[in-house]
């Protein structure tokens, strides 16, 4: 399945290829939060903590794109929506369980780094304005080091415990 | 009037399963209210009983997590009693074709203008994992432990076989695609229904999950469906349980009149042979 809709990359113009990294890094930061408010409400602190962590560095990379968006184009039209993207970095709903760790948590972000590569790598194929090339290749080049940095912290983090958790720990309840 | 998703959302913290499906559904909602664009006062959200049934007090419109199985005639009194307001009703599986199933068949055939929207995990995952009516054949759960003997309901045959004028399939894996059919729905006059493959993490197979849906999915304008046939939207229906088809099966290209559009039909055409108010009574007193 495709994570965009009704996006023609052959002709995407550098206004609307900033305007989609936006919405990217932005979808990306919704979704930590609500991941990271799943795994407070059910008493996964380690895992809520790191994803907060990933919501503040969504954050600054919106917030940089948007300066460089407003640099060029000040005020002109957002000519993309959120209904075309869907999961491009963000994690899938289900990637996170009640109790995971902070291994998992880490490796859940990792895959959802070498996913937004694997999709600016794909739209490459398709772009042809030479300014959006640039800007497409450097942002899969900052997806491989975030995947560098996830990497160090999966190295630092303590070995998950020999027992997975659902061995042990009762559902959590809905009521 | 101009509003966003945001402006759904409660206070309220979801309680749900980390990972749920329910979380994808209820973002879909807010997505396809907020293109809607009709304030919340304005909106009311009927639910059952289950984890899905929790919904309304997600949103800011008004809710009412009331009665299991029973979301259904509680949303149709009150769309003939305040036929102005926007009104939903939600639900799991089991609470629309278990213990609610005998409501849907009248709910279809009266035509209110309602969506119904179900949240069909194939479990009972609020009471930990039983079977449910929508679990498949050899289901191994709690309360059958040598696989299921029952076959499965089939929401959608079930709703189309009874006339519903707008029918429609989709999962949290493609939330553009489920909000723009919820909007479909919420639009269409009459009930509408829509089936929402929603996977339950905790006691749900790994084929249902999401990453299974993306994987498989199909939507069915890809294959050619025309939503106006009745005839295909029954042939693709019968998919379900093999095959994800999402998108909308079957919209009746002219909608009959709804029956609170009826009953005030009615109503007008009696009312000047009416007797006034306090005259009433003197029809049951013999003179």
């Amino acid at each position: 399945m495709s994570p965009t809709r009704n996006i023609d990359f052959t002709t995407l113009t550098m206004k609307d290829a900033l305007d989609l990294a936006i919405l990217i890094e932005e979808e990306a930061y919704d979704r930590y939060s609500e991941l990271a408010d799943q795994l407070t409400q059910h008493d996964t602190p380690d895992a809520a903590h790191f994803f907060r962590l990933m919501m503040a560095n969504e954050e600054k990379h919106r917030a940089a794109l948007a300066d460089r968006r407003d640099a060029m184009f000040a005020s002109a039209a957002c000519g993309m929506t959120r209904a075309m993207i869907f999961d491009v970095e963000a994690p899938d709903y289900d990637e996170v369980r009640a109790f995971m760790t902070l291994r998992q948590a880490l490796e859940t972000a990792l895959r959802a780094e070498q996913k937004a590569h694997a999709f600016f790598v794909a739209a490459l194929e398709r772009i042809t304005d030479p300014t959006v090339r640039t800007l497409f290749e450097e942002l899969a080049a900052e997806e491989v080091l975030h995947q560098d940095l996830v990497r160090r912290e999966l190295a630092k983090a303590p070995p998950d415990p020999a027992i997975a958790t659902e061995e042990f720990a009762d559902e959590p309840t809905g009521e | 009037m101009n509003l966003v998703a945001k402006d759904f959302k409660s206070d309220l913290k979801p309680i749900w399963c980390p990972g749920c499906g329910d979380f994808g559904v209820l973002q879909a909602i807010y997505r396809a209210l907020a293109a809607i664009g009709r304030p919340p006062h304005e909106i009311a959200f009927i639910s059952g009983i289950g984890c899905s049934s929790r919904i309304p007090g997600y949103t800011t419109a008004y809710g009412f997590n009331s009665v299991h199985g029973r979301a259904l005639p509680i949303a149709q009194g009150l769309k003939l009693a305040r036929p102005e307001l926007l009104v939903l009703a939600a639900g799991g599986d089991g609470d629309g074709f278990s213990i609610g199933g005998g409501h849907v068949p009248h709910a279809v055939r009266r035509n209110d203008d309602l969506t119904y929207i179900v949240m069909d995990n194939q479990t009972y995952g609020l009471t930990k994992g039983q079977l449910s009516p929508t679990s498949p054949l050899g289901l191994r759960t709690v309360t059958s432990t040598y696989g299921s003997l029952e076959h499965p309901v089939n929401p959608l045959l079930y709703v189309l076989a009874y006339g519903a004028g707008f029918v429609a399939q989709g999962t949290p894996a493609d939330i553009a695609g489920l909000t723009e059919m919820i909007e479909a729905a919420i639009r269409y006059p009459g009930f509408a229904f829509v089936n929402v493959q929603s996977p339950c993490v905790t006691y749900g197979e790994e084929h249902q999950q999401i990453k299974a849906h993306k994987a498989t999915m199909k939507a069915l304008a890809d294959l050619g469906h025309d939503p106006t046939s009745r005839a295909q939207a029954l042939e693709h229906a019968h998919a379900y349980g093999r095959e994800l088809l999402t998108g909308i099966y079957y919209q009746e290209p002219d909608p009959p009149p709804t029956l609170g559009a009826l009953v005030r039909g009615r109503q007008e055409a009696l009312a000047s042979a009416a007797k006034p108010r306090a005259q009433i009574l003197d029809a049951f007193v013999q003179h």
